[in-house]
Parts: structure tokens; sequence; C-alpha cells
């Protein structure tokens, strides 16, 4: 169970409310009531195909006037046909994965392993969250599952487009919120330094 | 077989895998073997008889969703359709799968073609454009050419053709041409039909010819056709006032085909073929002969070096008009003479082989052939050339092997 303090979402277009938690290094979000496992996406899930999901957590100072800190991450879902269970891979640096999870469990699997770093951020200096979550076009899977990973030029690229019409994507936003605000988040460990 | 199979979709798989595609890995599906490979949403397949064992040698191997892409990106070309997905469902026995690619849009399609162009220093320009609409297993065509390469007259004119492809699961196919034909001749051939007992020159010719092929195997690496029909040839004499004569016949050609593969990447190709043609009065023909040709091909493929041997052999039994007639001295056989030279009439018999290797664009051929009449003693001829092909192009100059004055014969083209 989490035990930081959740902060509600302010901004517009936020579809669902944004939990910001904080471990003493990086801040952590949940997003409960997004349940991305729906639509086009699930229907190629159950087709057995696998689907790539990209999400983006941008840290502000300034409101979103500018980025104080970007983290793109990448997880491609698939569901087995014969266990009807999802599996999830997360990639890039420590690539994981994590199998026989529920639809609701591969989301919250998901949410769990984005972070943004805090380092530099004053405590008491207020700060916004933007989480972005859109599931890759079949045609952009390649680019965005090269070894080379996503760098990120691309990953803006990919997020100012446009989604197509059944191209499902999340954005939820939250601040103004101060570190100072947050309790220490119990059960994970500050990252080393 | 099974080790072929194998290796082959060893080496797709591997080229994908080099091509980068993790998820190859991260697909938890992956660890299921492939039951069975269905095409839906189309009400026929039009494909290559090389794509259908690619799709059948998915199955009883581990899902391999690169490969899956690559497949369905082969069909979406093959069938010149808008888009071809695929999907899994649950197999029949546990831990199987069956692949379900999905066919979206009508396989229609419209296509400008020039199935030949070629300049020639010594026949002068021949070219074909041809209109092709493909609608489901139908193919309509209408194209314009002029010929001056194939036969010892020059045709020009029409030819309109109607296909029925993919009959009996793709075993089967029909079709009818039309081609209408005004003819010109070279004044040697002229000069050489006005002899008593020679064959008479016409000015224009009309052909109507239904034809059923069959696949008589369907291997990948070998197959065997078999085409049947009739020929219902109206020939126009010179004169106006003279009456139109017919050259009917039944019509018969068997191809063979076979790709064998080396484990060291070498290649051998096997193509031989066999037609005949037969008039006969019971078709209303006012000729009556027997024409049988045979060909034989073979590639030999390592590298960037290819050597190829062509055979090609000719009979006609009776009195055959002339385009039926065979002659040597073209842009394929026996290459640099001058047809008019060898024979301005054709010959009944002929017999022609050509050496040639090919070293990336370049290639070197060697020529040999005869040509003669009954009664007749066959007088081997020789032609040496150098070749420059890339994409379809090609240019060579041949030489002629004899005494006196050499004039080579500059060549380029394409599809020829």
């Amino acid at each position: 169970m989490l035990a930081g303090i959740a902060i509600p979402v302010s901004r517009a277009f936020a579809v669902a409310p944004l939990t910001v938690t904080w471990d003493g290094d990086d801040l952590h979000v949940a997003a409960p009531q997004i349940h991305f496992l729906a639509g086009k996406p699930l229907d190629r899930l159950h087709d057995g195909l696998s689907v790539v999901f990209l999400t983006q957590l941008t840290l502000t100072t300034d409101n979103f006037a500018t980025a104080l800190r970007r983290n793109a991450g990448r997880f491609v879902f698939s569901y087995d046909l014969w266990e009807e269970k999802f599996s999830v891979t997360k990639l890039g640096e420590g690539q994981r994965t994590v199998s026989h999870l529920t639809a609701a469990a591969a989301e919250a699997w998901c949410l769990d392993n984005i972070a943004i770093s805090s380092t530099g951020l004053p405590q008491d200096r207020p700060f916004w969250l933007r989480f972005e979550l859109r599931a890759a076009e079949p045609r952009d899977e390649p680019a965005v599952l090269g070894d080379s990973g996503l760098n990120l030029t691309r990953l803006i690229e990919i997020f100012s487009r446009r989604p197509r019409a059944q191209q499902p994507q999340w954005t939820v936003e939250a601040g103004p919120l101060r570190l100072a605000d947050l309790k220490r988040l119990v059960g994970r460990a500050p990252r080393p330094s | 077989m099974r080790f072929a199979r194998a290796l082959s979709i060893c080496v797709l798989s591997s080229g994908l895998l080099l091509a980068g595609s993790p998820d190859q890995n991260m697909n938890v599906n992956t660890r299921y073997t492939v039951e069975s490979v269905e095409l839906a949403g189309s009400a026929q397949v039009d494909i290559s008889t090389g794509l259908r064992s690619d799709l059948k040698h998915l199955v009883g191997e581990k899902l391999n969703p690169a490969l899956l892409d690559s497949l369905a990106l082969r069909l979406r070309r093959e069938l010149h359709v808008r888009a071809v997905t695929h999907r899994l469902v649950r197999g029949q026995t546990p831990q199987h799968v069956r692949v379900v690619f999905e066919v979206r849009g009508r396989p229609a399609k419209f296509e400008l073609s020039a199935p030949k162009i070629l300049y020639s220093s010594f026949g002068g320009f021949t070219g074909a454009a041809e209109a092709t609409g493909v609608l489901g297993s139908q193919a309509f065509t209408a194209g314009v050419l002029s010929d001056g390469d194939d036969l010892l007259e020059r045709y020009t004119g029409v030819l309109a053709r109607y296909e029925l492809r993919h009959l009996a699961g793709g075993r089967a196919g029909v079709r009818l041409d039309f081609e209408s034909y005004h003819d010109q001749w070279d004044p040697a051939t002229v000069t050489a039909a006005s002899a008593p007992g020679a064959p008479a020159i016409y000015r224009a010719r009309q052909n109507i010819e239904p034809l059923a092929t069959f696949a008589l195997t369907h291997a990948a690496a070998a197959a065997l056709d078999l085409t049947l029909g009739a020929s219902f040839e109206t020939l126009q004499p010179q004169l106006p006032a003279a009456p139109a004569e017919s050259a009917n016949a039944m019509v018969a050609t068997l191809r063979f085909h076979r790709r064998l593969e080396t484990s060291g990447a070498n290649q051998q190709e096997w193509d031989a073929g066999y037609s005949l043609r037969a008039a006969t009065g019971f078709l209303g023909s006012d000729f009556a002969y027997t024409r049988h040709q045979g060909d034989a091909q073979y590639v030999y493929l390592w590298g960037r070096n290819q050597v190829l041997d062509n055979l090609t052999v000719g009979f006609i039994a009776g009195r055959a008009p002339l385009f039926e007639r065979f002659m040597l001295g073209n842009s394929t056989l026996l290459r640099g003479w001058n047809r008019f030279e060898l024979d301005p009439l054709g010959g009944s018999r002929m017999i022609c082989n050509s050496v040639e290797y090919r070293y990336g664009l370049f290639d070197v051929f060697y020529d040999t052939g005869a040509i003669w009449d009954q009664g007749q003693t066959a007088v081997f001829r020789h032609a040496l050339g150098v070749g420059i092909r890339q994409n379809g192009l090609y240019a060579a100059l041949a030489f002629p092997v004899k005494e006196g004055h050499i004039e080579p014969v500059f060549m380029v083209g394409m599809n020829y």
C-alpha cells in the first residue's frame, strides 16, 4: 500500500487523479483510474499481438513553461492466449519482465515502474508533474523498440504528434506541489547516489 | 526435406532477428507452437508458390511475430491490397496457436508495363506496351506492339487478353488472347518467297487463342505446368483479292522449373519446356503441320557469379506458315548474325545453344546454332559477345564468328 501523500490533480484535461509520492530520490506517480488496457490495444492483445505503451513524465518548476526534466518509459504488453494473463516487459536499462498478471495488476506494475528524479529540486520549491501515456502505433513499434532505445528527441516528437482517432492517449497533471509537503514513501529504498 | 525446411525457417528468422525485433522475445505467446496458418477475408488467394510455401513452413515452429509481420507485408504486396493483418487464436491442441492472416481491401489494381523494349542495330526498334486491370482473380490486358525481333516479319498491331487466374484452388487458370497485326517483310524474304513452292508472305494476321493452364505440381522449389488450348490464326494474303488462309492448331505446352539451393548459399535452377502446335483440317486449317519446340535452361549461381546454359531445339513436319518457321539471329538466338543471311525464309529445323557467364553487371556469351530444312545439311554458326545488365536493362555487343567482313550487332533494351 502506498504510504506517501496523495495530491489530487489540479490541471485541465486530466482524465483521472494523479497521485504523486516521493521516496527521497525519485517522484512516483499512480493513476488508479486510468485503465489503458482497453479498446483497440486490448483487442490487439487478445489477438495474441504485443502492444507497446510509451510513457513520459515531465517535471517543471514554472507550470509547464519549460521542462526541468523528462523521463521516458517503454513497456511491451502481451496477453497469454492459453493462460489468459498479461505479461509486461519494461525496456531499457535494467530491463525486466513480469507475467501472469491480471489487467489491473499489469497496469499498476507499469505505473509502479515509472519515476523521475527529484535531484536538485529544493524541498520548498513548487513544481508540477505531467504524466503522459500513449499506445504506440504498430507501424512505429520497430522504431521505438530499437536497441538504441528511445531518445528524448524521438519521444518528444511522438508525444507532440496528435494521436490518431483510435490511438488512446492519457495526459494527467499535478501541481503545484512541494517536496516538503510529501512524506517519504515507505518501502522504497532511496536510490543509491 | 525436414532439414531444408528447418534451414529456410532458420535463415528467414535469423535475418529478421538481425534486423532487430525485440517483440520476438517479449510476446509471451512465442513459447507456443504454430498449429495452422489461415488466410481470411479474401474470396481467393492470389499468392506465389514461394510465399505459400513459407506460410506452410510456419506450422510446427515456435511462433515468431517478426516473421509474421514480414509475411503479412509480402502478402500485401503480392495481393495488391490495402492491408494484411494477422492475429492469433488458441489452437485445438494445448500450447498451440493458430495464425490467421486477414486481407483487407479489394485486390484490384491497374498497371502499365513494357514487356519488351529493344533497339538493335540490325533489327531496329521493338517495343510493347500493355495496360492491365486486375479485379480479384480476373485480369484484362490491352496492348500495342511493334516487333522486329521475334519472327522473320516485323509485326505491328494490338493485343487483348482476358485471364481468369487461380481456379481450382490456385492450380488452374484460363486465358483468351486476341491479336491483330500488320506485317512487313525484309526484301530478302519477299524475294525468296516468290520462288515456286516457297511459303507465302501475308500482309496481316489475326489470332484468337483460348488456353487453360494447370499446375501439375505445387511445390515451392519445383513446378510443373501444363497448358492446353487452341490457336485460330487467320492470314490475309498480300493480294487483297486472294482469300484468307487459316492456320488453326491445337496447342500444348509443358514447362518445368526447379530450384536447388545448397548449404553454401549456391543455387541452381533448371527450367525446361516443350511446346507442340498441331494444325489439322479438323480445326478448319488450310495448313497441316506439327511444330515441336523444346528448350532447357540451367543456371548456377554462387556469390556474384552466374553460369547459364540455354538450349533450344525445334522441328516442323508439314507445311507451316512463315510465322511458325524457326529463325536464328535475333536478340536471344545466335546473337550477332543476320537472320536473312542465314535463311530469309527461316527453317523447319533449328538448334541453338548459348553459354553465358555473368559476374555482377557484366556478362560474356558464346552462342552456336544451326537452322536448316529437311534434306539440307545443318551448318553450325558461332557468335561471341559481351554485355552489361542492371535492373532489367541490358546492353550487348555481339560478333558473328565468320570469315570476311564482320559487322557486330549492338542491342540495348529491357526485358528481352
